[in-house]
């Protein structure tokens, strides 16, 4: 039985048997059948369920005469995120915003929850991070072919078509290793923060550690920051049209 | 001439630490060189790290002293040069994590 959070372990009992079963129905048999469910996806469907409460909530009590608290918060969150997009994409950056606030409230809140004693981070380890990552490719990607239709892969031309054989294998290269970049950024920050914590925890068990959570707040709303910011840059380059 | 016997002077010591090299050949202590190079790689990385970003910090200061109204569009280049910069040094910081028991 490995170690498990109380969430984990309470989803674990109820949910057990029918996870292992799904597991097994694709070829795959878990490490442990009595816990096929780890740590960092029950963080994950914790975040995801929180997140769905907290936009009932705030979609629930919206009003144009007197918005109330959460209203302001969340009014706030879409416009400086719009903002950003407009300043980076340029006009007709409103469709992008939807998906880049729910990205970034997803790795905030995960990064977040690990200040909870009895939770932790799910951006600690490193698939859910190359999760956020791969759907943000996926996304620009799939952006920059509704934008150019099939002339998108021009983009991966270079900006000479005799050029295009060297191009091509870097422009590919380079796209993947944005990918790589994004989620090595977010693990690494996530896991060496928890990591410093714990050796400063080691060594004076009271009083310092609260430094590096405070550090772990802020390399959270940072490195939540980095991230939507790159992924806008990236749309950027895939549906930027050249004037 | 006083930098050459400075220079002298300073072998002459560094030479007090050749016995070091002078290993018994005793195999129950091996030397575990992935944490060596782990460390000094992860300084390396470090401090060139810092020196670039204080390059970069430093741009972006000037740039906002000599033209205030562009913070919006300076800030922007800053963080994301920094964040850029920052995330070469954790790729070093990965491998130590991957390689290092």
């Amino acid at each position: 039985m490995p170690e498990q959070l109380w969430f984990t372990a309470f989803l674990n009992h109820l949910f057990a048997g029918p996870v292992t079963a799904l597991l097994r129905a694709v070829h795959f048999e878990p490490k442990y059948p009595q816990a096929p469910i780890a740590n960092s996806v029950a963080m994950e469907l914790l975040v995801f369920l929180a997140l769905i409460i907290l936009f009932a909530l705030v979609r629930s009590q919206l009003s144009v005469d007197s918005p109330g608290a959460l209203q302001h918060i969340f009014e706030g969150a879409h416009g400086f995120v719009n903002g950003q997009s407009e300043e980076i994409i340029g006009h007709h950056s409103e469709g992008y915003t939807p998906f880049l606030m729910a990205l970034g409230f997803f790795i905030l809140f995960c990064n977040l929850i690990g200040l909870v004693p009895g939770f932790e981070s799910p951006t600690a380890v490193p698939v859910v991070p190359l999760g956020c990552a791969v759907c943000a490719f996926f996304y620009y990607q799939a952006q920059g072919f509704k934008h150019a239709g099939i002339g998108y892969l021009k983009h991966f031309a270079g900006p000479m078509p005799l050029l295009a054989p060297l191009m091509v294998p870097i422009e590919l290269i380079s796209h993947l290793a944005r990918m790589l970049s994004l989620t090595i950024r977010l693990y690494a920050n996530m896991f060496a923060g928890d990591m410093v914590t714990l050796v400063f925890f080691s060594l004076v068990p009271i009083g310092v550690p609260i430094l590096f959570l405070g550090l772990h707040i802020g390399v959270s709303l940072l490195q939540t920051y980095i991230f939507v910011l790159l992924t806008t840059v990236y749309l950027a380059g895939a549906v930027a049209e050249e004037h | 001439m006083k930098k050459l016997s400075n220079l002298f002077m300073l072998l002459s010591v560094m030479s007090f630490a050749l016995p070091a090299l002078a290993q018994g050949g005793d195999a129950s202590s091996a030397v575990n060189w992935v944490a060596i190079a782990a460390g000094f790689s992860m300084a390396f990385a470090s401090g060139i790290c810092a020196l670039a970003q204080g390059k970069a910090t430093a741009a972006a200061a000037e740039g906002l002293a000599r033209n205030p109204a562009a913070r919006p569009g300076i800030q922007l280049a800053l963080i994301l040069g920094l964040a850029l910069i920052e995330s070469l040094a954790l790729y070093t910081l990965v491998i130590i994590f991957a390689k290092v028991k």
